[in-house]
């Protein structure tokens, strides 16, 4: 994509200004909507803005909540009539498309301040009816649930073929578990802070071939929140570190995983290709990255797909440190799904969380030096959907 | 609401407009795949249109039965009560002789013995009067 052409884009032209984040982990007696309303209130506030300030609302569904339009609800919730609302589904991936939605409508002038907000409690709000239906109705009802595949059987069944065809190891995979865990200890809030080795890994019940229980992410409560604006509203606001969207792409390949193009390639390639292309920049010069990991082995693959390694290569990657601190390009440094928080649709948004607070500088004593741009990739569904964001500081644009 | 006892089933298909004649078919004792006559594409997920080129023109022909495990993996922990006993069984992705892939499980070994590539055969199993599952076995 060419300078010119990159300039009909929303790149540089919207700013997210306020993240918000809710308690995460285990946290009992709190709704979808009450976690989703803490994220949301934060986010303003540290926009230096109130409610009646904002006109749209994007949200993911609840899986814990009763609301179809969850957006709506919120909003009730919250005391807002908003002017721009929707409450997106692209499993994993919505995180990112809330992101891009919202910047579409900023820059076509349909609202001025976007709330973008994800809130579940998958770990203590579940009711038995609620539990029981995630277990039964989580796959195809005609072609895939017959047969009993657990939602972790389709992401296993991509990265058990990568292990025959790169020669992906179970070490490599519960290395990126080990380095998240490493990770997370640094984080406030973290769920899972104890340090694990690869033995541990290695040792923990199986789940899945090859997913053992510690290659898997957790079940989390929590929210998170983000407020989007024009890069000139950013300006006149006197926002003090805007972070700016300079890329972003999707792409959507199957539905069903009988029918992906490849099971070692995914949607990734084009998705970021888009992103890089209308950002300006590759993956070379990310400064950090934060890389949906529902499983040990959607890391190692996603880093390959994202550029950051050859394809094959994601296993020696990670077992080399590349994705630390001194490394290539620090992954996750919050400890992702697999050791922050993973209440469902709202997991990728930590990421988004953690990849600004890097940007902006705020992150203590796990801070990437003079981080000024980062990614995000999210995904979902067995990699049906695909998402990537690049954030970027002033001095990126 | 989904009851206990409800959870305690296995959950079964129930056909519809695209996928009746697929059940259907099985019953009778064959795996239909949809042959495309104006481009040859051949497709397993049953739908009204042929992926490739669009055209209404589909015409369902017994797949040979043949085919190779692309991918599998063994399930040791349970999507929920109804399969607590099936564990461990093997989850496959199987790239059929005529170029479709599918999902389904494998039968009539320990699941410890599926390997990458390896050559299975369709074994339809008959779950009550109206469906009978695909599944496959070493050829």
């Amino acid at each position: 994509m060419s300078k010119a052409s990159r300039s009909d884009t929303i790149r540089g032209k919207v700013a997210v200004i306020g993240i918000g984040m809710s308690p995460t982990g285990k946290v009992p007696g709190k709704s979808p909507l009450a976690l989703s309303a803490d994220a949301s209130l934060k986010a303003i506030r540290d926009a230096g803005l109130t409610k009646l300030d904002v006109d749209g609302v994007l949200c993911s569904h609840a899986f814990a909540s009763p609301f179809h339009r969850f957006s709506v609800a919120l909003s009730e919730y919250m005391g807002i009539a908003p002017t721009f609302s929707n409450t997106l589904q692209v499993s994993g991936a919505t995180a990112a498309t809330m992101f891009n939605v919202g910047a579409a409508a900023i820059v076509g002038g349909l609202v001025d301040t976007v709330l973008v907000v994800g809130g579940d409690c998958l770990l203590t709000g579940l009711t038995p009816d609620l539990a029981l239906r995630s277990m039964t109705e989580s796959r195809d009802q005609q072609y895939e649930m017959p047969f009993g595949i657990p939602p972790a059987n389709t992401f296993a069944m991509t990265v058990h073929r990568h292990m025959k065809e790169f020669g992906t190891t179970p070490e490599h995979l519960a290395q990126v578990a080990v380095t998240s865990r490493q990770h997370a200890s640094r984080t406030p809030g973290a769920q899972q802070t104890k340090p694990i080795s690869i033995d541990e890994v290695l040792s923990s019940p199986m789940v899945t071939t090859p997913y053992h229980r510690f290659d898997c992410s957790l079940i989390s409560d929590g929210a998170a929140a983000f407020v989007l604006v024009s890069a000139e509203r950013a300006k006149a606001l006197e926002i003090k570190r805007p972070i700016y969207i300079l890329g972003a792409g999707e792409c959507y390949t199957h539905e069903h995983l009988f029918l992906m193009p490849s099971l070692t390639t995914t949607g990734a390639v084009e998705s970021s290709r888009r992103a890089y292309a209308m950002a300006g920049y590759g993956a070379d010069e990310m400064d950090v990255a934060g890389i949906y990991d529902c499983f040990t082995g959607t890391l190692i693959m996603m880093i390959e797909d994202l550029g950051f390694c050859r394809k094959g290569e994601g296993g020696p990657f990670v077992a080399d440190g590349q994705m630390t601190f001194g490394g290539k390009v620090p992954i996750n440094t919050h400890g992702g799904l697999l050791s922050f928080a993973h209440p469902g649709m709202p997991g990728s948004l930590f990421h988004f969380h953690e990849v600004i607070q890097q940007l902006r500088g705020d992150c203590g004593p796990r801070q990437v030096a003079e981080a000024q741009l980062g990614l995000v990739h999210s995904l979902g569904a067995g990699f049906a959907t695909n998402a990537t964001t690049v954030f970027g500081t002033e001095n990126a644009l | 609401m989904i009851t206990f006892e409800e959870a305690m089933k296995k959950p079964l298909p129930s056909p519809d407009a695209d996928t009746a004649p697929l059940w259907a078919g099985l019953r009778d004792g064959k795996l239909l795949l949809q042959h495309c006559t104006k481009c040859r594409h051949i497709q397993f997920y049953q739908q009204q249109l042929c992926r490739k080129c669009g055209s209404e023109e589909l015409e369902r022909k017994a797949a040979s039965g043949e085919g190779t495990v692309h991918s599998f993996s063994v399930v040791h922990r349970a999507p929920g009560p109804a399969f607590k006993n099936d564990v461990p069984y093997a989850v496959l992705l199987v790239e059929l002789a005529e170029g479709p892939r599918m999902i389904s499980t494998y039968t009539g070994g320990s699941p410890e013995e599926v390997t990458f590539d390896m050559k299975v055969r369709l074994v339809l199993e008959k779950v009550s009067d109206e469906i009978t599952l695909p599944r496959f076995g070493r050829a």
